[in-house]
């Protein structure tokens, strides 16, 4: 017997520089905060400790000094566990496949309660030294990384490729870093708050052409712990929750790029992802309240949103110019400001996705809230969308 | 045919390894020519060239020719560069369809921008402590 499995609580930090220099006389360390969180989301959700029977980690960054950390943690929380004790790693995905292995335990009946969780401090090591490391993640080492190329240089070819085909341009694309700063404004835990204009955002340095700094993600430290149980004790507890609905993955067998020639910007993965997770749940992509989306560029919310048949194809980038994708328009995106602005603490930005989410379903999100927002989508994906994972919640109140 | 050879004046940033495979490729763009592997069960090519096939898991490979012309699909240039490539950024980058149908990421050697769609051609780049290769504007 399989069970429904319901979102709890989610407890995050804020998204920013938390990470304490190796000189520093005190320290800002990952396992207190990660304690802190457990016991704040723990708090917050009516569970009992006794019940929590699996502890899946996003791994660590390789900048934190603690290894082991799950099995570290399970012994700093005095946690014995018959479900699961493990750390994930996938890429940008690496907080969703955690999202995901909780979810399976609770489903598969392992645990009564699986926390999914982690801590991603990296701001103390310099971009150029952590790109070091980066570029050997994306591509092809002894094929692609021996020219250069780093991870957001393949989303730039998307951009590319996208005005190209659709007649669109980097301003239009730059609407999505407009609106996303503008729902960051109106989040207390996100990393930069302050309102910017499209010739602000097209004024910044370029980074990878066409995409200049407020156009690819900033880089932070955060840390996030998600509380899920089997829904039957999410009903008993009388409590507001989010229920998973609904959950697809595809990873398309390609790394970065395909050797077959293919059509790069459709991203295959997460339409088929999205539509498993919309069937398996009984909606349509138009059912959709809202969406939190794993979206490190503008050309990449634009073409994710396509993907999921949020926007039309080819209308995306519109869309975002014309308010269709702002709070109060038509279909509201990453309201939690996106990874642009709300920040992208790379290997858990997918349980900061499932916080926004939850925040919305249970009526949290303050001046952010989607007016009885009923459905959302959340993804997570890795490489160059070459795989996606995508879940619809349902809010239960 | 062969290619245009153009010598770079520096050591390679970050040089591939070469394996019992590969080294039969590196080699080949050395001396200016493009090829890859090709399976003899199924008949097709893959790149870059592999022990095995990734389409049907032969293991039985053969080396083909490669004409080295394409068209450009994608591209970018690369202005924030990893600290080991700093001292040749900004680096152009894009996506090749070569006529064999199939696609490569590689360096692009035109530093004036180039419109998607362009006809391409693979060159060697000869640094001074081994082979690259990139395209260029046919
Ligand atoms: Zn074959």
């Amino acid at each position: 017997m399989t069970h429904r499995v319901a979102v709890m609580a989610v407890s995050a930090t804020p998204v920013g520089k938390i990470q304490t220099p190796e000189d520093a006389e005190l320290h800002t360390l990952e396992h207190e905060v990660m304690a802190k969180l457990v016991v704040e989301a723990m708090r917050d959700s009516g569970m009992d400790k006794k019940d929590v029977d699996s502890l899946v980690f996003a791994m660590c960054r390789p900048y934190t000094r603690q290894k082991y950390f799950s099995t570290f943690m399970a012994s700093y929380l005095q946690l014995p566990c018959h479900g699961t004790v493990m750390e994930a790693l996938g890429n940008g995905m690496t907080g969703g496949i955690a999202l995901e292995q909780a979810t399976r335990d609770v489903e598969s009946g392992r645990a009564k309660v699986a926390l999914a969780l982690g801590v991603n401090f990296e701001s103390q090591t310099p971009s150029g030294e952590h790109m070091n490391s980066s570029m050997r993640t994306t591509g092809d080492v002894d094929f692609h990384t021996i020219f250069g190329v780093t991870p957001i240089a393949w989303y730039a070819m998307d951009a590319m490729r996208y005005i190209h085909e659709y007649g669109s341009s980097r301003r239009e694309l730059a609407n999505v870093a407009v609106k996303s700063r503008y729902h960051a404004s109106l989040n207390p835990i996100a990393q930069y708050r302050k309102p910017i204009t499209l010739d602000e955002v097209m004024a910044q340095r370029e980074i990878v052409e066409p995409l200049g700094l407020y156009e690819v993600p900033p880089r932070g430290d955060g840390a996030v712990c998600a509380v899920l149980c089997r829904e039957d004790i999410a009903k008993a507890s009388g409590r507001p929750y989010a229920l998973i609905k609904g959950r697809g993955f595809y990873h398309e067998g390609a790394h970065q790029i395909s050797e077959v020639p293919n059509d790069m910007i459709a991203f295959k993965s997460i339409q088929v992802a999205s539509g498993k997770a919309y069937e398996q749940a009984g909606v349509k992509a138009g059912d959709m309240d809202f969406a939190e989306l794993y979206a490190p560029c503008t050309i990449v919310e634009v073409l994710a949103s396509e993907a999921m048949g949020l926007c039309e194809r080819g209308k995306g980038g519109k869309d975002a110019e014309s308010g269709a994708t702002t709070l109060g328009g038509r279909i509201p995106i990453s309201t939690s400001g996106g990874l642009m602005s709300r920040g992208h603490p790379a290997y858990v930005t997918p349980l900061y996705i499932l916080h926004e989410v939850f925040q919305q379903l249970v009526g949290r999100a303050g001046e952010r809230q989607v007016k009885d927002a009923r459905l959302g989508a959340m993804s997570s994906e890795l490489g160059n969308y070459n795989a996606a994972l995508v879940q619809v919640l349902e809010a239960v109140r | 045919m062969s290619m245009e050879i153009i010598h770079v004046d520096l050591d390679r940033s970050y040089p591939p390894r070469p394996t019992e495979t590969t080294k039969i490729f590196w080699d080949a763009i050395a001396a200016g020519q493009f090829k890859t592997t090709r399976c003899t069960s199924c008949g097709k090519m893959t790149f870059p060239p592999k022990p095995i096939c990734p389409h049907c898991w032969s293991d039985s490979m053969e080396w083909a020719d490669l004409s080295g012309k394409g068209t450009l699909y994608s591209r970018t240039i690369i202005h924030a560069a990893p600290a080991i490539f700093a001292k040749e950024a900004p680096i152009h980058f894009g996506i090749i369809d070569l006529e064999e149908g199939i696609r490569i990421a590689t360096r692009i050697w035109d530093m004036e921008p180039l419109d998607i769609g362009s006809p391409m051609r693979i060159v060697t780049l000869q640094y001074n402590d081994g082979p690259l290769f990139a395209a260029r504007k046919a």
